[in-house]
């Protein structure tokens, strides 16, 4: 032990890469001990795995406040049932197509940026941007089935029939890994630093020979594609895809996922997708209090765990600490 | 032997305030010239025009001959000027290790679908970043920061850290904006005692601003003395301390 450590220090993520896919393998055996109602909810928390890895890359990473999530969350969605119930895709082949829609709208999203458009008039922009896209999915009713929806055709997944929570389940893990898997290489690289480097010193990041604006668009437009695909899960999870999953209620759970996981932690962001979306279903007897534990659940965090529960978790573990750099 | 960096007759104006006027001046290799001058005389507007920071309205910046006025900050950067900033430029929720990576940035031959699944190339290229920044730090004496966030470091370890990351690429020009700020006496000795050596081992060209005149007088080869935009002496410390106009301006007010 190093006597001139000074507290805080971070130690070093034990097993590096095999670590990190022992949650997958173990997730594995889950069909084993659920119904189709809890395989369900753990699809759903699949579903809101990349919904929040994707969000904290510009909200935490970044430190953009963003606000266009659900939209790229519906554009993700909209375009996966589109390409499956109008051009007769099947669900493999429409979940790239989804992801790119959504890094189109997320690389949208970074122009205003770029144009020093930011915080409140970021957050304003971005949530026009969604409010915008849902009258267009009322109003589009030739493409997008109007308040009615689209309902999702049934689905396989390279010839493996997609009719049961359980098939679903190995599909999205394998999606949801390999893509949770790619943004925790990209985070603890160059790209990384540069990205947590501007939040914390934009000016002082330019000096290092680091072109911010490039990296800006860069965290963007991956965000985008992250939860783009979060969308397409999302369709063919719920099988059908209506306007109102997309409104001002479903960003605030997004919100809340990545704040009470933890801004700008990857393991965070599955914290919180995986506590915030088994919670209601506790509270599914009594009906109404939900949405005041929420709330409630809401102000705590912000008043007395600002940095979430990977902060709690890393305090007790420091091997939990995000690392922004790769020696494995 | 020619200037590395070369500036002649930059002009730099803010909204009907000329900043700087006429300013002609150079580094070389292995030098080690302070700027100082009272508050407002234009010292860090200097650094600004240098890294790019502030547009120039006349005159040119020349590194190794070729112009680097009007390129943007990272290019300016890229080409080999480094600096460090007044008040504080570090990544704060970074740790010192990763603040150095940060300053390798452009060193680090990764591709982009490298990175994103984890190629050998690119891990290797990580690999050798890593092994870099630990040597930089061990070699400013600071390796028991490498695992710290900056945010909890003191002010002269956030200093030396903050130099070890524009040293970490081997720039040819180091611009030093006040590095001495806040530091206890003892820290500042071994501050001067880093620069002189960088300058020395290294053969890298310093810019120094410093108020704190004992400092300026220890380390540098070279005092250039402003006063209201402009250059008014330059030279040997020996000779600035006699230096009728520079004790008007600025050094009678100490």
């Amino acid at each position: 032990m190093n006597s001139q450590a000074p507290p805080h220090t971070r130690a070093h993520w034990a097993g590096g890469t095999r670590a990190f896919y022992a949650a997958p393998l173990l997730a594995l055996a889950i069909p084993l001990f659920s119904n189709p109602y809890t395989q369900f909810i753990v699809n759903l928390m699949l579903v809101y795995v990349l919904v929040t890895v994707g969000f904290n890359l510009v909200l935490g990473n970044l430190g953009q406040l963003a606000f266009a999530n659900t939209a790229l969350f519906g554009i993700g969605a909209y375009a996966t049932a589109m390409l499956m119930a109008h051009a007769g895709w099947p669900f493999w082949a429409a979940i790239v197509p989804a992801g790119m829609a959504g890094a189109m709208a997320g690389f949208l999203a970074s122009v205003t940026a770029l144009r020093g458009i930011r915080n409140y008039y970021l957050a304003i922009v971005t949530l026009a941007f969604g409010e915008l896209l849902r009258w267009f999915y009322i109003h589009g009713e030739a493409a997008t089935g109007g308040t009615d929806g689209l309902a999702v055709p049934r689905s396989d997944f390279f010839g493996i029939p997609l009719d049961s929570e359980t098939a679903r389940f190995y599909v999205f893990l394998l999606v949801v890994t390999v893509i949770v898997k790619a943004v925790s290489n990209l985070l603890r690289s160059k790209i990384g630093r540069a990205i947590v480097a501007i939040r914390d010193n934009e000016l002082a990041t330019a000096s290092l020979a680091i072109p911010t604006g490039r990296y800006i668009v860069l965290a963007f437009t991956l965000s985008g594609f992250v939860v783009g695909v979060a969308g397409s899960l999302f369709a063919v999870l719920i099988g059908q895809v209506i306007p109102e999953s997309f409104g001002l209620l479903e960003l605030i759970l997004h919100f809340a996922m990545v704040l009470v996981g933890g801004l700008g932690s990857l393991f965070g962001g599955v914290l919180g997708a995986v506590a915030l979306t088994a919670l209601p279903e506790f509270f599914r007897p009594f009906p109404g209090f939900y949405e005041m534990f929420f709330g409630g659940l809401l102000i705590l965090f912000l008043l007395i765990q600002p940095r979430g529960l990977s902060a709690l978790f890393a305090k007790r573990w420091p091997a939990l600490r995000d690392r922004y750099y790769r020696d494995s | 032997m020619a200037a590395l960096l070369q500036l002649a007759g930059v002009n730099v104006r803010f909204a009907g305030l000329q900043a700087l006027s006429n300013v002609d001046l150079s580094a070389r290799g292995g030098e080690i010239k302070a700027v100082i001058g009272p508050n407002g005389a234009g010292k860090t507007t200097l650094f600004n025009a240098i890294s790019g920071y502030v547009p120039i309205a006349g005159g040119s910046i020349a590194l190794n001959g070729s112009a680097i006025h009007g390129l943007a900050p990272h290019e300016i950067a890229a080409r080999g000027v480094r600096r460090t900033f007044q008040n504080g430029g570090l990544f704060p929720e970074l740790t010192g290790l990763e603040n150095v990576l940060a300053g390798l940035h452009a060193r680090i031959d990764a591709s982009f679908a490298g990175i994103l699944f984890g190629s050998r190339a690119a891990r290797v290229a990580e690999r050798d970043a890593i092994a870099r920044a630990r040597r930089q730090l061990e070699g400013l004496g600071v390796s028991h920061l490498a695992d710290a966030q900056v945010k909890t470091m003191s002010g002269g370890q956030q200093r030396t850290i903050e130099i070890a990351r524009a040293v970490a690429a081997e720039p040819p020009l180091l611009l030093l904006d006040e590095p001495a700020v806040g530091l206890a006496p003892p820290v500042r000795a071994q501050l001067v005692e880093l620069i002189r050596r960088l300058a020395g081992e290294t053969g890298i060209a310093v810019l120094l601003i410093e108020h704190a005149i004992d400092l300026v007088m220890a380390a540098a080869d070279v005092i250039a003395v402003f006063n209201g935009g402009a250059k008014i002496a330059e030279g040997p410390p020996a000779e600035i301390r006699t230096d009728p106009a520079v004790l008007e301006a600025y050094l009678g007010h100490v």
